[in-house]
């Protein structure tokens, strides 16, 4: 284990000619370890080396006001987003979601975003999944009640993230150590491009910071459903950003967690929205747009209709 | 193979641990404190759950090297440390789960006690919603988690000077008997 | 009352310590982190030792050499287990032992052993395995059996045409593991003569023998220790393969070896309560009556046969008639798992109940009083109904239907078990000159709280605190006691421990008397006092009493008495659920739970017992579902992070009653039974919420949001 104390070093120590599957890079990055130990308890990733990025100067560890937005950290907890009053509520509501208060206490909001799917298929020890860099995607006619609905293909996952999608309905930029990316275009779909990843980082290339503006006006929620409560991820999940005028929708945009490869930010809902008042019928319009595209696998169709319950759910909180 | 500084339950102690070692093997591979519980070892029972700087964390998945120079509280260290704060007695939140019977085969109890612990140190006076959010990184099979929201509320009132809450089961007790008192621990109705 | 009448449980009025509430006496010892179980065992010399497990359903082992594992460093031996087949039968079947220094170590070592399995036919669900071109699991019959038949089902048909209503639906429970906190495994500490033995067992006693002839040694030589124990429910009868290795790497090693399951071993070979499907068709008449039931049972325990006591369970049905077997399959053999087969059969039998109650119009309560013969029932659902809130409920004769919003339901149902003893436990009560009181069994606590009732029925007989008696249970040494499993404890323990605290008092009393110049018959022990019966003025403090004993303390043992215990009891289940009808979401608002058990020991402990045994059954009704994927023959969800738990924040208001009305004067065993019929009230609230029926378990979001998507 490598501890770089400069973003320089930590760069240098990784191994940026990787080709190999995401988790056979025989570097990883570690920082709160909340996903990595569990990758590595389960031999998912047998990396030769792990930098514990914990002593890097430039990675910050706050969430801090900046301008008329936030520049979060990426070493900042998501106990400390998740307690974070000011920053807006899709962002604090989706980190108080996530896993236990144990975890929260030294995930970071780098490792969350970077994590692994939870797709059962990919993390066996017994199988060599698509993700893994074999042929076929066990889920796509497998046991696939947690898998995508949207922009799935060849692999079938669903983003793992719940501040992935409140961050796309924050408009944010991801800042790593060598350009900055907007978060639309940070998470990759497996039909795009390398199955074996979920975002556009390179293999050494680490993020700084995450960093996002908040005009005046807009207003924010975070729904997000579990099969159970305590500790899960999100069968299915919504965030939701609105600028009010009025009570029309001014501006919108609506991304779903839980049910594609990567966060779904759903445009032409967004469209929809626009100049519409919040009522029921424009919940259910909203619903029936967004999960247009949809199509559900065997044991998955329940996320249809319990996405469009989602999306009601979060206009009318912000009604 | 490193040597880690650590504070752990007050005392400077230094450790040698292979890079890859988590506070969990440290605690009970090298310190002798068997108290933090392996029930999964994956981060997901949350038996394992110590105080690093007063924070909740799973020890089965800290890696010791991030604990260098930070302190450690585990259930071996709740008791002396109220000792030490001037407390007399056991550590209240221990002694209320003792008398509310919050425990039945006593596993997971190390761990929920220190979620408890960290829950009250944060909000002295949490609600029932936030003290089942506290604890919903701790499974217990035996209980049904009753008893152990009734000793986290008794352990608030306690402290608050309250009243603690009348359990809703108790209007069932038809003849209330007195409890009976085991060296000075009285059940708590 | 004399001395000499035998031993007999005081009037409930006179007690001071027994039906009270009594703190664990092992409470401080378990809130302090100082209780330590068989996983926090270290001694000199120590290894640890990790099995290797078969990742097929079933396979040939074409090669298997441990050789590669003892060149890793750390590792001390690797070793084939003395049995292993050479064609495995169930995934996760072990192979293969490595210890070594580190627990690390030891699983490097597992992972460089060098195996090539050629995978065979296999059939890991019960459809797979009915079908007719399925391999055969086992030699000795199919895979699909039938192993008993009741009544006629000619007539029953006959009687089901005759009835006013009918159903015939299918109900289906999946396969639940334990879920011990603690996994499986022991620490032996074997010299080639003695053995000292720490196991996280549910039989100290029966563990002695089997260690005894897994080391090829005599009982007398193994001392079993299990002061604490992780939770069992079911599973830890015996050492298992994993003891069984541990015993044959002590023998080889001569070194301690410290083998306990990881929480995926636990899950592939730690033992399951066995699913299955039971086709129900009932008919029922408009006046209320269940006329006709013919039921087709089939249990899926994988390579075990599985469990289920059969239906109509509790109700009783004009006609009935049954067909049960068996379906196996390859995967790990079901155990004992609290209340074995009938959650299983309460859920099949609940649902029908109310499936014919609605179709008859009538209220769902008032159709199983009708039905239940026994009046203890109809106490008891009628105040589980008032506690829960039936009688302002506006779903009482009709389901909800979705509304959009937020539905409430309100179901019930109810539970039997023995609960009582048989005679193998020898107690010892030791009272000794300076006042120290021991009471000894060689029984065990799995959490249920013997230890301190071990203590308090000798405090109670004596008139002393619950702090002045020294239980002590856990160790082999204490004497016979039975395993603790099917709520048999209590009633095969507390006898023999009441037996041993009145010979005790007898005891002492014919010291005493003399003292205090009354008759043996006439010494009473009462507030920490031993005084005469006829003249008040002549009495003794507790160690005065004892300082009289010199150099000769008593020690009493005491054995079963029949008369001091029972079985047969009852319980019944209300719960209460609220149903998001947009998501298929559930939140259980209150669940309550009424339990009988005789004379109650110490009711914080029996609350805490029916409280567990919700949660169980909240856990078996919502979440749990042992999941393989049928084509790969891979486990899915052999941890605890996709085998879901339910935590505190599913956790409903529970209230827990203890059922006074019931006046035996004798123990039983009663923690089986809070777990049966649970999860059947939550379906059947559910259907009663918004009229969607759910027949197989768990009741998970996906398939109550499709219901109500049916519906609409």
């Amino acid at each position: 284990m490598l501890l770089p104390a400069t973003l320089e070093e930590a760069v240098t120590a990784l191994d940026k000619e990787s080709t190999e599957p995401a988790n056979e890079q025989k570097t990883r990055i570690l920082a709160g370890g909340q996903d990595l130990l569990p990758e590595l308890k389960d031999h998912l990733a047998e990396p030769e080396t792990v930098v514990n990025v914990k002593g890097v100067a430039e990675l910050g560890t706050d969430v801090r006001r900046s301008g008329d937005g936030f520049e979060i950290g990426a070493l900042a907890t998501i106990a400390a987003l998740a307690r974070n009053a000011d920053v807006p509520a899709v962002l604090s509501e989706a980190a108080a979601s996530i896993a236990s208060p144990q975890v929260r206490t030294l995930a970071t909001v780098a490792g969350n975003l970077c994590q692994r799917p939870r797709c059962w298929y990919y993390r066996s020890e017994h199988t060599v999944c698509l993700k893994k860099g074999g042929d076929e995607c066990f889920a796509y006619a497998g046991l696939n009640k947690y898998n995508a609905i949207l922009g799935g293909g060849p692999s079938y996952i669903v983003h793992p993230s719940d501040l992935a999608p409140a961050l796309v309905a924050l408009d944010a930029e991801v800042v790593t150590d060598r350009r900055t990316i907007a978060i639309g275009d940070f998470f990759t779909l497996p039909s795009e491009s390398d199955p074996t990843r979920e975002n556009v980082l390179g293999p050494d290339e680490i993020i700084r910071e995450v960093a996002f503006t908040v005009a005046p006006g807009w207003r924010s929620v975070y729904v997000k459903f579990k099969e159970r409560e305590s500790f899960d991820f999100a069968l299915s999940a919504v965030a939701l950003a609105l600028r009010l005028d009025g009570d029309e929708i001014a501006e919108a945009r609506l991304v779903l967690g839980g049910v594609a490869p990567t966060p779904w930010r759903c445009r032409s809902t967004e469209e929809l929205l626009r100049g519409r008042k919040i009522d029921d019928a424009l919940a259910h319009e909203a619903g029936e747009d967004a999960l247009g595209g949809a199509e559900p696998l065997e044991f998955n169709g329940y996320k249809i209709p319990l996405t469009k319950a989602l999306i009601a759910k979060a206009l009318r909180k912000l009604s | 193979m490193r040597v880690l500084e650590l504070e752990v339950n007050g005392d400077q102690v230094e450790v040698g641990a292979p890079d890859h070692w988590t506070l969990l093997e440290v605690l009970r591979y090298r310190l002798g404190l068997y108290g933090s519980k392996q029930g999964c070892d994956k981060g997901d029972c949350g038996a394992c759950t110590v105080l690093l700087d007063g924070e909740p964390v799973i020890a089965c998945l800290t890696l010791a090297a991030l604990c260098e120079g930070r302190r450690i509280t585990t259930i071996e260290g709740l008791a002396p440390a109220h000792v030490r704060a001037g407390g007399r007695g056991p550590d209240p939140v221990q002694d209320a789960f003792d008398r509310c019977g919050a425990l039945q085969c006593g596993f997971c109890q190390p761990g929920m006690m220190l979620s408890a612990w960290a829950l009250l140190a944060d909000n002295p006076t949490p609600t029932r919603g936030e003290i089942n959010a506290a604890l919903s990184g701790n499974l217990c099979r035996c209980t049904g988690y009753t008893q152990i929201v009734e000793a986290v509320e008794l352990a608030i009132a306690e402290a608050t000077g309250a009243t603690p809450a009348r359990p809703h089961w108790a209007k069932h007790e038809s003849t209330p008997p007195k409890p009976a008192s085991v060296d000075g621990r009285e059940a708590s109705r | 009352m004399s001395v000499q009448s035998g031993p007999q449980w005081k009037a409930r009025s006179e007690m001071k310590v027994l039906n009270t509430d009594v703190p664990r006496v092992d409470g401080p010892a378990k809130v302090s982190g100082r209780a330590k179980y068989a996983h926090d065992i270290r001694l000199p010399g120590m290894l640890h030792a990790r099995l290797l497990l078969c990742p097929h359903p079933a396979a040939d082992v074409e090669l298997l050499n441990v050789e590669p594992a003892k060149r890793i460093a750390g590792v001390v031996t690797a070793a084939e287990l003395a049995d292993r087949p050479d064609r495995t039968i169930f995934l996760g079947q072990p192979l293969a032992v490595v210890a070594a220094e580190t627990p690390e170590a030891a699983e490097d070592g597992l992972r460089a052993i060098e195996v090539r399995y050629r995978e065979g036919g296999w059939a890991v669900t019960p459809e797979q395995a009915a079908a007719e071109d399925a391999p055969r699991i086992s030699r000795r019959q199919p895979n699909a059996l039938t192993e008993r038949e009741t009544g006629n089902q000619g007539r029953t048909e006959r009687a089901l045409e005759g009835a006013d209503a009918t159903i015939d639906e299918t109900y289906v429970v999946p396969v639940q593991h334990h879920c011990c906190l603690e996994t499986h495994g022991m620490v032996v500490d074997f010299d080639g003569e003695r053995a000292r033995v720490w196991p996280s067992t549910q039989a100290v006693t029966g563990s002695r023998g089997e260690v005894a002839q897994a080391l090829g040694i005599p009982a007398d030589r193994v001392e079993i220790v299990c002061d604490y124990m992780g939770g069992g429910f079911g599973s830890k009868f015996s050492i298992g393969p994993e003891g069984l290795a541990a015993c044959q790497l002590a023998t080889e090693l001569r070194r301690p070896i410290h083998l306990m399951l990881t929480r995926t071993d636990e899950f592939l070979m730690g033992g399951n309560r066995s699913g299955g499907r039971q086709r129900m068709r009932a008919g029922a008449s408009l006046d209320g009556k269940l006329v006709a039931l013919d039921a087709e049972v089939w249990r899926h325990g994988g390579i075990g046969r599985g469990s289920n006591p059969g239906q109509p369970y509790i109700y009783k049905a004009e006609t009935d008639s049954m067909r049960i077997g068996s379906v196996r399959t390859n995967t790990d053999a079901n155990r004992a798992m609290r209340a074995p087969g009938h959650p299983q059969a309460s859920f099949a039998i609940e649902s029908a109940m109310d499936e014919l109650a609605y179709a008859i119009g009538m209220d769902p309560l008032d159709f199983r009083m009708r039905n239940l013969e026994d009046p203890v029932y109809h106490r008891q659902l009628n105040r589980v109904a008032d506690e829960i809130g039936w009688y302002d409920h506006p779903n009482r004769e009709t389901p909800g239907i979705p509304t959009g919003g937020t539905n409430v339901g309100i179901g019930f149902g109810v539970s039997t078990w023995g609960g009582g003893g048989r005679r193998v436990c020898v107690v010892t009560v030791r009272i000794d000159p300076d006042g120290s009181v021991t009471s000894s069994a060689g029984s065990q606590d799995l959490g249920t709280g013997v230890r301190t009732y071990v203590g308090s029925i000798v405090a109670e007989e004596l008139g002393l605190a619950v702090s002045q008696v020294t239980g002590r249970v856990g160790h082999s040494e204490y004497g016979p006691a039975n395993a603790s499993g099917g709520s048999t404890t209590t009633a095969s323990l507390a006898p023999a421990v009441k037996d041993a605290a009145h010979n005790a008092r007898v005891a002492f009393s014919e010291r005493l008397a003399e003292w205090l110049e009354c008759g043996p018959g006439d010494v009473v022990f009462a507030n920490g006092e031993v005084r005469s019966g006829t003249n008040e003025r002549m009495k003794l403090t507790w160690s005065e009493a004892c300082s009289i004993l010199g150099s000769d303390p008593i020690v009493a043992t005491g054995e079963w008495q029949s008369h001091l215990q029972t079985s047969g009891i009852h319980g019944a289940q209300a719960v209460k659920v609220e149903v998001d009808t947009e998501t298929g979401g559930l939140r259980l608002v209150k669940m309550v739970c009424i339990q009988d058990c005789g004379l109650p020991l110490n009711r914080m402990a029996l609350r805490s017992q029916i409280n567990g045994g919700m949660i169980e059954a909240i856990g078996y009704g919502l979440f749990e579902e042992r999941i393989i994927d049928p084509w790969l023959g891979v486990a899915l969800n052999a941890n605890f992070d996709d085998y879901k738990l339910p935590g505190s924040t599913e956790m409903p208001e529970l209230v827990a009653i203890i059922d006074d009305d019931d006046e035996r004067q004798q123990v039983i065993g009663m923690a089986e039974a809070t777990i049966i019929p649970g999860q059947s009230a939550i379906a059947n609230a559910v259907a009663n919420a918004c009229g969607v029926r759910i027949r197989s378990l768990p009741l998970t979001a996906d398939k109550v949001l499709m219901g109500i998507q049916e519906k609409a």
